[in-house]
């Protein structure tokens, strides 16, 4: 019966469907068995990591202030744009894509991810730091298709204004060898390079945040799961002078010359102005330096990057009179009242040396010697005293050796002395050599922060103050005074034979002497100016075709007020022609120390010192193409 | 007409598990889409007007004997196929796609309905045929299904063609199709995928298929949902994330978790247990339907009910396997769960028809 069997038929096939669905239904929970408990751990993560987001909290660096208070580096907020590769699902997609966004060269975000490759990837790899507005919003917008791309709001070191440059010093990126190094470092911070941010970067560095927020599928916040603020770093009160540091900065600008300034309290080595010119913007550097405009300052041929003040070395001229004269007071060798004659030329173990006064000084006394400057007077003097008791001296006034100032890679200067030669030549010192030493020429050579050094020894009666550009540092609960350095050395000076020397001083200033341009009635100006060939007369000669600038430099070294010293200090200027100038610049200074310290207004940069340009060796340019 | 014995003859288990599937389907909906920012907070009411539209679907097809419905069967197939042509030169355009007739309440979604209604041509169909269908009988029941087939596919809307096809199959098969021409048509399918990969497939379908064989390769795309759906799955664990606490569904990195993900949001928050509980509901409601088509008095009946479980069941395990990530993304909903009126509707619907053939086993 077909009926029968249909039926039969029909019951068959329906029970083996029965048990086809029966398995397929076995398999599906197998399968979610397998998917939410077996392989639960490793999907639970993933969809962590799919709503939660870690994002730093960048700390702001400590603001730094002068001793006054004045704000001298603060910081303001900008945008950095990077790749956080832990949420990437396509790395090479998004750094092509980032770069079409940005309208950069996909090698060259290529290039910076590459650079980081080996970092964990749970750390964003900066791509733009100081985003523009434009960039932000362009990569906001397409938020969507770039999950793995962020925007941090990072602060920034700002300088308000372009000063005090090498003191400052500039930060950048750390290094890998320094966060090797050091573990409270990691890759991308943000660390001092150079002057005072990289000495006191430990407390000027804050300590990063950190917030973990919950996100949605678009990356938008949805909620905050906790927060770590971060701590901003430690106040630091400078030494600096704001006003000051103003007045030395514009003395160069209106001189039209480049150079080194440094200024001190003589009574305990508070540095109240420190210049090198010419200087960078430490700006530039702030928000990371491009590699171009790096390179081009590296190669100026300027070197703005030299910190001259600390780092450049050059033979005094006369203002190494004053340690010439010490040694031959101290040694017993001569007194104050010890003549010498000077028609303006001498001759010594048969060379004859040249007064810069040609017609002679005539019969002079020390006070007369320092205050004409008289060559042929200090000749005597060295001969008499010989290298080795003036480079003891020098030594104890500070020339020749570090200062110690709170600043990286301070340099060395030179006096020389037997030893020297001999280990360094491995040669004789010759007696002849000496003269030359007398005026500060020769192998004399000396940076000009232990030139205000050696001014501020001989200010207050021979202590060896250090040099220091920290006072205070807010530990978060008000100033705290820094420790102030220990003198470097004290030297028994026997005050009354220091005095003729600063009577000397004075004279310079006040009597008629070189230093005239520095006068300001009722301060008391003591200084010395000192002219300092770059290169010999005839070798001036020989290299007239070159475009170097071989001019002579200009030196200004002072205190005042004479009895009761203030301040002290050098001024600096590099090929500056003659000593004179720089005593012109110094004067601004002065005056506006002095207006400062009474009340008064300040004075106005003038618009010009009317200094003495001519170089008396100048030739004129060799005439073009002769054939 | 409706007598009273037969009100004891109505399979009360099957028609409460389709009820609590209908219920679970609500609540995930209401948890995917309840945020009061959103003008989707409201979806979940919707779908309870369209389970009330469904339940009166229903309770209609229960009324009037099957056979009555059969015997109408080609006019209710032919006025189908009016309404797929309708579409197809009115209907509105939504998401690319010319699927729906726009009533004033709802709209409608004719393709949702042309599964009911080639269940009853094909069964009554095969059904007035005594013996093994022969190639002519099969040849005509592919033609049916083929015309409906064609006009949805072209709407298009493949995946939902793709469900009157186990229609075909099922009911051809009970109605005692050899296995040898079963294996011939799954031998001439598999020839045919190379041809149809090459000329039939759209890109966009060829990107699916090699996108589920390499998710990685469109991690944003078609593979992002199958790998946030397998992380969804996957991250709620043995005991669930908790109602409304799924970070996957709640913060949309799967999407449309209301609708065709919606099995995947139930795993994410109800765990591996709410998942049991959910196959365990569709495995009864499937082996109860199929205890109804054991049961049916006629072979039209049974044929009838087979028809109509078919295209529910492989939806059902499509939805299910594609919510895991295990097989390629395509937009067909999970019957009685994911959201959707048309598709609620039409599957009470058909679930009346399966009373109706059970409860009448005994009548003339």
């Amino acid at each position: 019966m077909p009926g029968v069997e249909d039926r039969r038929r029909v019951t068959n096939r329906l029970s083996i469907l029965q048990y086809v669905v029966t398995v397929i239904f076995s398999m599906l929970a197998i399968s979610f068995w397998v998917l939410q408990v077996v392989q639960h751990a490793k999907f639970e993560e993933m969809a962590e990591n799919n709503h939660q987001r870690t994002l730093a909290l960048r700390a702001p660096r400590g603001i730094v202030l002068d001793r006054h208070g004045k704000v001298l580096i603060e910081n303001r907020q900008s945008f950095s744009i990077s790749i956080l590769r832990e949420h990437s699902k396509d790395l090479n997609r998004t750094i092509r894509v980032l770069a079409g966004v940005l309208g950069y060269e996909e090698a060259g975000v290529r290039d910076i991810v590459n650079r980081h490759r080996r970092e964990p990837t749970y750390r964003p790899i900066p791509i733009v730091v100081d985003a523009s507005i434009a960039q932000v919003a362009s990569v906001r917008v397409r938020r969507l298709e770039l999950p793995d791309v962020v925007i941090e709001e990072v602060p920034t070191r700002r300088y308000p204004e372009k000063l005090a440059a090498h003191a400052f010093g500039y930060v950048g990126e750390v290094s890998d060898k320094d966060v090797s190094e050091d573990e409270s470092l990691k890759s991308g911070d943000i660390v001092g390079q150079a002057g005072i941010e990289k000495v006191y970067n430990g407390q000027l560095m804050g300590v990063d945040g950190a917030r973990r927020v919950v996100v949605n599928s678009v990356g938008r916040e949805i909620r905050t799961l906790e927060e770590q603020e971060p701590v901003e770093g430690k106040r630091l009160q400078l030494t600096l002078d704001y006003d000051l540091q103003k007045a030395v900065e514009d003395g160069f600008r209106v001189a039209g010359f480049n150079g080194a300034s440094v200024v001190l309290d003589p009574q305990n080595g508070e540095v109240l102005a420190f210049a090198s010119l010419p200087e960078y913007d430490p700006n530039a550097f702030a928000a990371g330096i491009d590699r171009a405009s790096f390179a081009a300052l590296l190669n100026d041929e300027l070197r703005p990057l030299q910190d001259r003040a600390i780092q450049g070395r050059y033979q005094p001229g006369s203002t190494f009179k004053m340690a010439v004269a010490l040694a031959g007071l101290e040694e017993g060798i001569i007194t104050p009242d010890f003549r010498a004659h000077c028609a303006g030329r001498a001759t010594f173990y048969g060379h004859t040396f040249a007064c810069w006064k040609k017609e002679g000084h005539g019969t002079i006394d020390l006070r007369r010697g320092i205050e004409q400057s008289c060559d042929v007077y200090f000749y005597t003097v060295a001969n008499l005293v010989g290298v080795d008791k003036i480079n003891k001296w020098a030594t104890n006034l500070g020339l020749g050796v570090k200062s110690g100032i709170d600043l990286p890679n301070e340099q060395q200067g030179l006096v020389p002395s037997t030893k020297w030669k001999l280990e360094r030549m491995h040669e004789k010192w010759y007696a002849g050599e000496t003269i030359s030493v007398g005026i500060g020429q020769g192998a004399v050579s000396l940076t000009p922060v232990s030139m205000a050094v050696y001014m501020a020894t001989l200010a207050n009666g021979g202590t060896r103050v250090t040099p220091h550009l920290l006072r205070a540092v807010d530990e978060g609960k008000g100033w705290v005074p820094a420790p102030v350095p220990p003198p470097q050395k004290t030297v028994d000076i026997d005050p009354a034979k220091l005095q003729a020397i600063r009577d000397g001083l004075w004279g310079v200033v006040n009597g008629g002497g070189t230093g005239g341009r520095a006068r300001i009635v009722g301060m008391d100006i003591s200084g010395k100016t000192g002219t300092a060939q770059v290169i010999s007369n005839t070798g001036r000669m020989a290299a007239a075709k070159s475009n170097k600038d071989l001019r002579d430099h200009g030196w200004f070294v002072f205190f005042a007020p004479r009895d009761k010293p203030e301040i002290a200090g050098v001024v600096f200027l590099e090929h500056g022609i003659h000593g004179p100038n720089a005593a012109s610049v110094a004067h601004h200074i002065l005056d506006t120390f002095f207006a400062k310290k009474e009340g008064r207004p300040l004075p106005a940069p003038p618009a010009d010192f009317h200094l003495d340009y001519k170089d008396p060796y100048a030739r004129k340019p060799a005439p073009a193409a002769q054939n | 007409m409706f007598e009273r014995r037969l009100y004891y003859h109505i399979d009360w288990a099957l028609l409460f598990a389709v009820l609590a599937l209908c219920a679970l389907g609500v609540a995930m909906i209401y948890s995917t889409s309840a945020d009061p920012t959103r003008v989707t907070s409201r979806l979940y009411i919707t779908q309870l007007y369209a389970i009330a539209l469904g339940l009166v679907a229903l309770l209609v097809m229960i009324t009037i004997d099957y056979r009555g419905f059969t015997d109408k069967s080609h006019l209710i197939y032919i006025g189908l196929l009016a309404l797929l042509l309708y579409v197809m030169f009115f209907g509105m355009v939504q998401m690319g796609a010319r699927r729906w007739i726009p009533l004033k309440v709802f709209n409608l979604q004719p393709s949702e309905f042309a599964k009911i209604g080639l269940a009853l041509v094909l069964a009554k169909f095969f059904g007035e045929n005594r013996g093994a269908p022969a190639w002519t009988d099969l040849a005509v029941g592919g033609v049916l299904t083929l015309i409906p087939f064609a006009l949805i596919a072209k709407e298009p809307d493949l995946g939902t063609a793709v469900t009157l096809l186990p229609v075909f199959l099922a009911v051809a098969y009970l109605a005692g199709m050899r296995m040898r021409i079963l294996g011939m048509l799954f031998l001439c399918c598999l020839l045919a995928a190379p041809v149809a990969w090459r000329f039939a497939l759209k890109d966009y379908q060829k990107a699916r298929i090699s996108t589920f064989l390499d998710p990685s390769q469109d991690a944003k795309g078609a593979g992002y949902q199958q790998i946030q759906a397998r992380i969804t799955v996957g991250s709620g664990g043995l005991q669930g994330k908790g109602f409304m606490k799924g970070t996957q569904g709640q913060l949309r990195f799967l999407p449309v978790a209301h609708n065709d993900f919606i099995f995947s949001v139930l795993a994410e928050e109800q765990g591996f247990a709410g998942v049991l509980v959910a196959l365990g509901l569709y495995l009864f409601v499937i082996l109860r339907t199929l205890e109804a088509a054991r049961l049916a008095k006629d072979r039209l009946g049974a044929y009838l009910v087979l028809g109509v479980l078919a295209s529910f069941t492989f939806q059902v395990v499509y939805n299910i396997t594609m919510s895991a990530g295990l097989a390629p993304v395509k937009g067909l909903t999970l019957p009685l769960m994911s959201y959707g009126g048309s598709s609620m509707i039409a599957t009470l619907a058909g679930f009346g028809l399966v009373l109706n053939v059970r409860m009448r086993r005994f009548t003339n």
